[in-house]
């Protein structure tokens, strides 16, 4: 239900391609990131982390350290106990197990790269030097690090008062499933793995924490994405109310979900720079990136599909391990990839009899948080996977098959089994058009030349749907401390005519600083340039969380416009009184209010003069603040779909895999700005490349992170990457304000799906499913000779 | 990630460096490009007390031809020969292999003689030097001694060099006319260490094969030329048959490793595709040359 | 604790004279004893090229080098290509694609492609991406870099 005023005029800012306002700064090297803040006086913090994968901690010996050069103070766990309270990131939901977060580890540690002692020096360098002066005493303990072993009952337990590893279970189920199984004429059945990613960020993590001794006030700078909630949680932690502690994220060099959690180096740099009263900085290094951020994508998926002998779905049935790592992140919980790959594994097909079962199981490797796509990169990995196999076993062409089974227009809304309501969306025509855009029927007739020619040639489709802009009915885990379903807007003109619009979002390269001006601008009738975006700043809104989810043009957006739009309602009421006609004859566009028909007009300056500067002016009911706060709640969420195709060609000795060409043809709603949109989905799909490709945590069996750096872990460079087409459908959204859908992470859903389904394509000739990401040349390798072993008579 | 504390000096001539190197005894490290070496400083995988710079030190850098063979001083960059005419001209060979050198940043700075001494398991230029059958010039205060480069590289990280000494330049020799060349390499991502690379250099004279080198790289505890693989192919033509002859004894001749990134028997296996295309390319270019 | 060496560094045009401790960083004496906190640190061993730099107009990562061995030299970073209302013809091209999000990677891409467009040809897009496989970018997956490097080669570039 659409609330907003409708814009009747020509859109010439929302939906145009107008170049960033964050451009300038960072393209000339004066962007403000955390590290950047040039602190007097400021400390500067190093922690030891724990070398032992799960082991009792039995002493810590820092006497050495205390006395090295250069060395302030060294903190343990217990030195913090009286400073710090514990966190739990909670829930409601039934057989959960919520583990508390503490900023050092207390009796025992849970994974390589845990945090112990914390120095706190005059340089990075000399408590660098000193964290080789600690030395800790620990009982190692029972290796717990594969998720199929630690699942079973009698496995070592990582948080013994548990009771148990699997600290999440969860079923969805709709429909009569097994009744389906049991009469469908086809069965289609695989087993799906996704292993482990890490987000990497260019820029690392980093925080600094400043004391006010005056007022016993803190703030915090941190490279997060959620400041609200870091503001929140740390005032709960320290005891200190919200307007004594303010949380900033500055310029943040991106997160991908891996700054937007609660992190113990946060918790620390407050609790030590109160108790010193000076200034405390940790900013991590891509070691510590690596063995302590927060990973994902580490899914274990037993699926099978069920089809009659056309291809349609009669039944899907999927059993998931979710590898959560060592603790429940804070705020999502473990439960927040896990559930996620259940709960959207039915895509946006229909599917009417359902059972999905999940348990997340705790092992010793860094947390599992929130990363880009969040579970359901993996469900679209195994739903596109199982179609594919589908149409090969039927006879049916991929895209076909899909056509066949994709939610129609008509049938929407559609309620998919886990309870999750696509709204809206342009299922279908997205595989059409991305078809259309990479000549799928004549890139089949190629690829079979290419086949006799002896070249391995492969295409592969994906289509998956998204829930996005989530309201506050839709909870990613339900009681979880946080609420993110609304978000606030205050927009405001000062007495210099000045235009401010304030959020709660943070954007980490978003461009939303553009984009949400972009929105006021329209609804206000004010200029672009003239507006001022200010974000990221816990003490800018009364209560916000951050930008994760793609929620924050949804939300962000929708309340902008409702507080611009209030804030025009004002001017436009001052300013009837200043040309002396009636307010619905005035037109307020490009920062000037005039009259209808007419000549006379006023600026956004003139008015604000009048109402803040000239006394008298004004009658008292036109005098008022030209401001307004809005907050916007889409109550449940919208739909955002694609469809990705990626061609791929395999050397067939090498078996080095190209990716020559990737289409996207998605459906995010309105466009506020073309430039950022196409931007985010070459960002989604690159990180879906090196997903599908490149990128693995690997953690041996001695619970040792063995990809400690970018020289083991493989972001992908520009070379590995492909030119991408990407076609758009705004299929306005009939649920949100502006008709906004969100967007950012759809990359990463599509594209390993799209990826595998094209590297199976290739190798389809010698009978070999790709059902492990990454699909390295050395599995490959491994898979083709197996399948010539098999070939042999 | 910071370097440990260390002493630094600057040398400004070899004389200069030698003084420095007595003085910290075995305890110090000669930092030339430093595109090895400070990544192992920065994980502290490595403590010299005494860091020596020998980048200052003039007339190391230079690329000269004799009637002979190609004279590169040990200073010279990778950037440097990547560019060279010279190499262009007389080790094309050389020239292809240098684009595949890490990045244009790491290039720039990074030093041959640098590469030579750390000798990487998987890096491009000791297996150029086995292939060229290079001598390294190595100075002390005891004087100048020549090694082969076959004699030099003794194992993973390891080399025939003791503490007081430096390189001082690589000797090429040319090839000998008729020589065609091949260069493969498979590796991660583009600019990575090799899985596996192979050098071919093959000379024909009378529709037969007169010489032959092969060389790989990232398939053993150091780089290696396949001699057996090698003297198969003397006196014959290269057909279908013989490559895959060729191939097996290249197989059968070298010990890979098992990492993160891939198994023994993977790059067994790529060891062998690449000898056939090397082989292959240098069989083409060996019949395109003019001279 | 080794002794401090003194150096002078020609940065950007001015010559800075300080008193260093071998280990450290160049790219920590350009941030922090400088202030000159455009060149940013994303690894610390050589490989995401968020650090790179000019060195004598060549370009380098700042990680693995030492401010000690910048004694005498001339180093470049992005605060020398130009300021905001005058950007250089490089910077005006990445603002027109859209070739940077959250910006991290952005000055070490800058002056990677300042380096490039120098001393290759870049005939092909595919030479632009080889040019560029040492800099790492998790936001723009390349696709807009490209275009905007594309769109100023061949074109006149000036030294500063």
């Amino acid at each position: 239900m659409n609330d907003a005023p409708e814009i009747h005029a020509r859109p010439k800012i929302v939906g145009a391609r107008i170049k960033r306002s964050e451009d300038p700064r960072l393209l000339t090297g004066v962007g403000a990131y955390t590290d950047d803040r040039q602190v007097m006086r400021v400390l500067h913090v190093a922690f030891r982390r724990s070398d032992q994968s799960h082991a009792r901690i039995r002493a810590v010996d820092c006497a050495a350290a205390r006395m090295a050069p250069g060395i302030v103070a060294v903190f343990t766990a217990d030195d913090l106990s009286d400073l710090v309270k514990p966190l739990v990131a909670t829930s409601r939901m039934a057989n959960y197990y919520a583990t508390p977060i503490l900023p050092l580890a207390r009796g025992k540690v849970r994974y390589v790269g845990e945090p112990v002692v914390g120095i706190v020096a005059d340089s990075r360098y000399h408590a660098e030097d000193a964290l080789e002066l600690i030395a800790i005493d620990y009982e190692p303990l029972p290796i717990v690090i594969d998720p199929e072993q630690a699942v079973r009952p009698g496995a070592p337990l990582l948080h013994d008062e548990a009771g148990t590893n699997v600290i999440v279970s969860r079923e969805f189920k709709r429909g009569d499933p097994e009744a389906a199984f049991a009469s469908a004429p086809v069965h289609i059945k695989g087993r799906f793995r996704m292993h482990r990613k890490s987000p990497v960020a260019i820029e690392p993590r980093a925080c600094i924490a400043e004391y006010e001794p005056g007022r016993d006030a803190l703030t915090l700078h941190s490279a997060t994405q959620v400041p609200g909630i870091i503001r929140d949680a740390l005032s709960s932690a320290l005891d200190i109310p919200g307007h004594r502690i303010r949380v900033v994220s500055p310029d943040v060099g991106g997160g991908f979900g891996g700054k937007g959690s609660l992190y113990p180096e946060e918790i620390f740099v407050c609790a030590v720079a109160r108790h010193l009263r000076r200034p405390v900085k940790w900013t991590g290094d891509r070691l510590e990136d690596f063995a302590a951020s927060s990973q994902g994508f580490d899914e274990i998926v037993d699926a099978e599909l069920a089809l009659d002998n056309d291809g349609r779905i009669l039944a899907l049935q999927a059993d998931v391990i979710g590898d959560v790592g060592a603790y429940s992140i804070y705020p999502w919980t473990a439960a927040l990839e896990p559930v996620q790959v259940v709960s959207f594994l039915p895509g946006p097909y229909r599917v009417q009899n359902y059972r999905g079962r999940v348990q997340a199981v705790a092992t010793s490797k860094a947390p599992t948080g929130p990363y880009r796509g969040v579970g359901r990169p993996i469900s679209a990995f195994v739903m596109e996977r199982l179609m594919d196999m589908a149409a090969a076993k039927l006879g049916i062409d991929a895209k076909d098959i899909r056509l066949r089974n994709l939610i129609a227009d008509d049938e929407l809304p559609y309620k998919v089994a886990s309870g999750i309501v696509w709204d809206k969306s342009g299922f279908q025509e997205c595989l059409h058009k991305a078809c259309a855009a990479i000549g799928y029927d004549a890139l089949r007739a190629k690829q079979k030349q290419a086949r006799a020619a002896g070249r391995w040639v492969g295409i592969g489709i994906a289509c998956y749907a998204e829930l996005t802009g989530i309201g506050s009915r839709i909870s990613v885990a339900p009681g979880m401390p946080i609420n993110t379903g609304t978000e606030t807007a205050i927009v405001r003109i000062d007495s210099t005519g000045a235009i401010t619009a304030t959020f709660g979002i943070a954007s980490h390269g978003q461009g939303l600083e553009t984009t949400l001006a972009q929105v006021v601008a329209e609804h206000l009738g004010a200029r672009f340039e003239d507006i001022r975006v200010l974000q990221g700043d816990s003490s800018g809104v009364a209560g916000g969380t951050g930008t994760y989810a793609s929620r924050s043009m949804v939300l962000a957006g929708g309340a902008a416009t409702l507080a611009a739009g209030k804030v025009r309602e004002k001017v436009l009421n001052a300013a009837s009184h200043l040309l002396e006609a009636s307010a619905t004859d005035l037109v307020a566009e490009d920062g000037k209010i005039s009259v209808a028909g007419t000549d006379r007009s006023i600026t956004f300056r003139d008015v604000a003069r009048a109402v803040y500067a000239e006394m008298g002016r004004l009658p008292p009911d036109a005098r008022g603040e030209l401001a307004a706060t809005e907050t916007y709640d889409p109550v449940f969420g919208t739909t955002s779909s694609a469809t990705h195709i990626a061609v791929v060609e395999i050397d067939p000795e090498t078996y080095e895999v190209r990716v020559e060409r990737f289409a996207v043809a998605e459906d995010c709603g309105r466009l506020v700005n073309p430039l950022i949109v196409d931007g985010q989905v070459h960002g989604g799909v690159a990180q879906g490349v090196g997903a599908a490709l490149y990128e693995e945590v690997v953690y041996d069996a001695q619970g040792q992170i063995t990809t400690a750096s970018l020289v083991d872990y493989l972001v992908p460079s520009a070379c590995e990457i492909p030119p991408m087409q990407v076609m758009h459908l705004e299929s306005y959204s009939p649920t949100t304000l502006g008709g906004f859908r969100g967007l950012g992470e759809g990359g990463t859903i599509g594209a390993p799906a799209a990826i595998a389904n094209a590297v199976a394509d290739a190798l389809a000739p010698l009978g070999i499913e790709i059902n492990e990401l990454p699909a390295t040349p050395e599995r490959l390798f491994r898979l083709i000779e197996a399948a010539r072993a098999r070939a042999k008579p | 990630m910071k370097p440990p504390a260390f002493d630094y000096i600057a040398a400004g001539s070899i004389a200069m460096a030698f003084e420095a190197l007595a003085q910290a005894g075995d305890d110090a490290k000669i930092i030339a490009g430093g595109q090895s070496l400070v990544p192992m400083l920065n994980f502290r995988m490595l403590r010299p007390s005494v860091l020596v710079d020998i980048n200052r030190i003039a007339g190391l850098d230079v690329i000269e031809a004799t009637s002979e063979a190609i004279h590169v001083g040990a200073l010279t960059r990778h950037y440097q020969l990547e560019t060279s005419p010279l190499i262009a001209r007389h080790l094309p060979v050389l020239s292809c292999a240098m684009t595949h050198v890490a990045h244009l940043a790491i290039r720039n700075r990074g030093t041959i003689g640098g590469s030579l001494a750390h000798a990487d398991p998987a890096a491009e230029l000791p297996m150029m030097a086995l292939l060229l059958d290079a001598e390294l010039r190595i100075a002390s205060t005891s004087g100048e001694r020549t090694v082969a480069a076959r004699d030099f590289l003794l194992g993973a990280l390891t080399v025939d060099l003791a503490a007081g000494e430096i390189i001082t330049g690589i000797v090429l020799p040319k090839l000998p006319p008729h020589t065609g060349w091949g260069f493969e390499e498979v590796a991660r991502r583009h600019g990575d260490f090799a899985l596996a690379a192979v050098a071919a250099t093959v000379t024909v004279s009378d529709g037969a094969i007169e010489q032959a080198r092969i060389a790989l790289t990232g398939v053993g505890a150091t780089a290696l030329r396949a001699h057996q693989a090698e003297g198969l192919l003397i006196g014959r033509a290269l057909e279908a048959d013989l490559t895959h002859r060729a191939i097996d004894a290249v197989r059968d001749a070298i010990g890979p490793e098992t990492d993160l990134h891939a198994s023994s028997d993977y790059r067994r296996h790529l060891a062998g595709v690449l000898t056939g295309r090397a082989l292959a390319a240098a069989w083409r270019r060996a019949h395109e040359s003019a001279t | 604790m080794s002794k401090t060496c003194e150096i002078s560094v020609t940065v950007n045009g001015t010559t800075h004279r300080a008193a260093v401790e071998p280990r450290l960083l160049l790219s920590d004496f350009l941030r922090h004893t400088l202030g000159l906190t455009g060149t940013h640190v994303g690894c610390e061993h050589g490989v995401c090229g968020a650090c790179t730099v000019l060195v004598d107009g060549d370009s380098a990562r700042a990680c693995l080098m030492f401010a000690v061995q910048a004694d005498g030299r001339s180093i470049e970073t992005i605060e020398s290509l130009g300021r905001i209302g005058q950007m250089n013809a490089l910077q005006e091209s990445f603002h027109e694609h859209h070739a940077l999000q959250c910006g991290f990677c952005t000055p070490g891409m800058l002056m990677t492609a300042t380096d490039l467009l120098r001393k290759y040809p870049l005939a092909s897009d595919d030479d632009i991406r080889k040019g560029l496989s040492g800099n790492l970018c998790r936001c723009t997956g390349y696709e807009h870099i490209v275009r905007a490097i594309r769109a100023v080669v061949g074109k006149t570039q000036e030294r500063p």
